[in-house]
């Protein structure tokens, strides 16, 4: 009887799952298909396998420069705000009196303030910085970052025990020492989670590089594929292979990092 | 959001370090532990504080976004954004998303997290399956989507109604049921995440209190009531909140999946904030609309959390 049940959720679960995955199916069943075959049928299968819309939009798009931008403005602001956010923490850990509380409400309104508000005095700042349209501009703005990081990391630090970091100090090592060779090692598994949960969203985000990019060179891969449908508004193959191209790392990504995802969002909703 | 909201806890004093008075020590932490967090004073200040500052003087200018004089106005901004009818509708349409995505994502993922909490073949793919569409971005989902819906050859939708003989719908084309189609891509896209996240909690429910209960003589749906929803009220919490505040912020999808369309019918406040301040040069009146828009958000942030306390309370 219980068995039976399983194998009726087993069942269940799977056919909504599979209707669910409906729109994955369709994109990556489409790549291989002209444009007269998606015509006829959306959801049938390809007459065989053709990859040339593959070559096709590699030949077309500077897939690579988009791919290479975000790739860098992924590196380098993630590498900053994790640094960032850590001294914090750590500084706030060490750290008394009065302006060390001060510094602590100041990342809570930080983190209360939703970017949309701040979005036109920014924009206008990095025009004044002629850092609009670079990707420079980018990794500054997504310094905003830090602050998320800084709640992760110092909700972490808290339950490591004060002693381990006190230890290398009666040894006579000075702050930044502790800090480097002590602190960053031992906060390594919080420091993951964060990094994977900041790589997403800088991966994925859509509404800073539209507002501040401009020019075709400096796309990253989730812009190109919003102007590229302009461009393939009547190629619909085409589309459907940039996205498949761009959302592929993705999967790969996802495999890897499911766990560290999963507990990302399960400390980052608790401490954030 | 509890924990952040909690003044930051003291820590006891630490052991004396040889050679120097516990006043020194003090000083010279405390100059070390600025020096750590001067990093992150800086983004506040230029990210957040010069910004949000700014943002306030705008709303109360006639700025332009060029002229070098800008005339301070008062309020009146602040009443005009009242007059205008796609900030109106902005305003309308994102909580109609809000309050919608936050019900269909709520009563649908409470029940995948229970289904889920238990076990059957295939589990982990069926997980994954509904969590995928969160990690990768919502811009190429609405863009994706976009195609599902259309009412040419792309549209799967209306190449499965046309099966049963119906006729082709607009979906995107006609405004209540393009909002519908928005609301319903981000259901879909947003229910795994949630569940997920319920699922932790549900997790760290005990076994022992169902066997407790099932000695108990508890039927399956009083342990539901009076043990695993009690327990899951913290998780609706910080799931709602996220869902309230991420719904006010929303810009992504329906920009991606239907720019905002037909007419207004799918602007979201976030557009109308980037087209009015940055494209339209209407700083000031876009600035007063981010503005309320701050204060909007903020008092969701505490009603929910007062909201959350009490029913905290009440089931516990």
């Amino acid at each position: 009887m219980k068995q039976l049940r399983s194998i009726v959720l087993s069942i269940v679960m799977l056919t909504i799952a599979g209707i669910v995955a409906i729109p994955f199916y369709y994109i990556v069943v489409n790549t291989l298909k002209t444009q007269p075959e998606i015509s006829a049928s959306p959801l049938g299968l390809p007459s065989g396998l053709d990859f040339s819309n593959y070559s096709e939009v590699f030949a077309t798009l500077p897939i690579w420069q988009s791919f290479l931008n975000t790739l860098y403005v992924g590196v380098v602001s993630i590498t900053l705000m994790l640094l960032i956010g850590s001294m914090a923490a750590y500084g706030m850990l060490i750290g008394q009196g009065l302006l060390t509380r001060l510094i602590g409400v100041m990342c809570l309104i930080a983190f209360l303030v939703p970017g949309q508000t701040t979005l036109i005095p920014l924009y206008r700042m990095l025009s004044g910085m002629y850092l609009v349209d670079t990707l420079e501009g980018l990794v500054v703005l997504y310094m905003a970052g830090s602050i998320f990081c800084y709640f992760l990391i110092i909700g972490y630090m808290r339950t490591l025990p004060i002693e381990l970091f006190e230890s290398a100090r009666i040894d006579g090592a000075g702050a930044f020492r502790i800090y480097w060779s002590i602190v960053l090692p031992l906060i390594r598994p919080i420091l993951v989670t964060v990094g994977v949960f900041q790589a997403m969203w800088v991966w994925n985000d859509f509404i800073t590089p539209n507002v501040f990019i401009n020019s075709p060179d400096k796309q990253t891969l989730v812009l190109q594929v919003y102007s590229a449908v302009g461009q393939f508004s009547t190629d619909w193959p085409a589309f459907m292979t940039l996205s498949v191209i761009v959302l592929a790392p993705l999967v790969v990504f996802f495999i890897a990092a499911q766990r560290h995802i999963v507990s990302g969002l399960v400390t980052g909703s608790v401490k954030g | 959001m509890g924990t952040v909201l909690a003044p930051p806890r003291s820590k006891p004093p630490l052991q004396r370090a040889p050679r120097l008075t516990r006043l020194q020590r003090l000083r010279r932490r405390g100059i070390e532990s600025y020096l750590f967090t001067l990093p992150v004073v800086i983004v506040f200040v230029v990210l957040f504080a010069i910004p949000l500052a700014q943002s306030f003087y705008y709303s109360l200018t006639d700025f332009n976004g060029y002229s070098t004089d800008a005339d301070f106005v008062g309020l009146a901004n602040y009443t005009t954004i009242w007059q205008d009818s796609s900030m109106l509708s902005a305003l309308g349409f994102t909580l109609v998303f809000t309050v919608g995505t936050t019900a269909a994502i709520t009563a649908l993922a409470i029940p995948l997290a229970l289904v889920l909490n238990r076990k059957f073949f295939g589990r982990n793919l069926v997980r994954s399956v509904f969590f995928f569409p969160s990690v990768v971005s919502v811009a190429i989902l609405g863009l994706v989507w976009g195609f599902i819906f259309a009412p040419l050859g792309t549209g799967v939708i209306n190449s499965i109604i046309g099966w049963f003989g119906a006729e082709p719908i607009a979906w995107l084309a006609e405004p209540t049921l393009a909002k519908l189609s928005v609301i319903i891509v981000a259901v879909w896209g947003g229910t795994g995440w949630h569940a997920v996240l319920y699922l932790a909690y549900l997790q760290a429910i005990p076994s022992e209190f169902y066997e407790a209960a099932g000695i108990d003589g508890a039927t399956r749906w009083q342990q539901f009531r009076y043990l695993t929803l009690p327990l899951l009220i913290p998780a609706m919490t910080v799931s709602q909140l996220l869902l309230l505040t991420g719904g006010l912020k929303v810009y992504d999808l329906p920009y991606t999946l239907t720019g905002g369309g037909p007419g207004f019918a799918t602007r979201t406040l976030t557009q109308s904030i980037i087209e009015n301040g940055i494209a339209q040069g209407e700083v000031g009146k876009a600035s007063a609309l981010s503005v309320v828009f701050f204060v909007a958000v903020g008092l969701i942030i505490v009603a929910q959390l007062a909201l959350a306390r009490r029913l905290e309370s009440r089931f516990s």
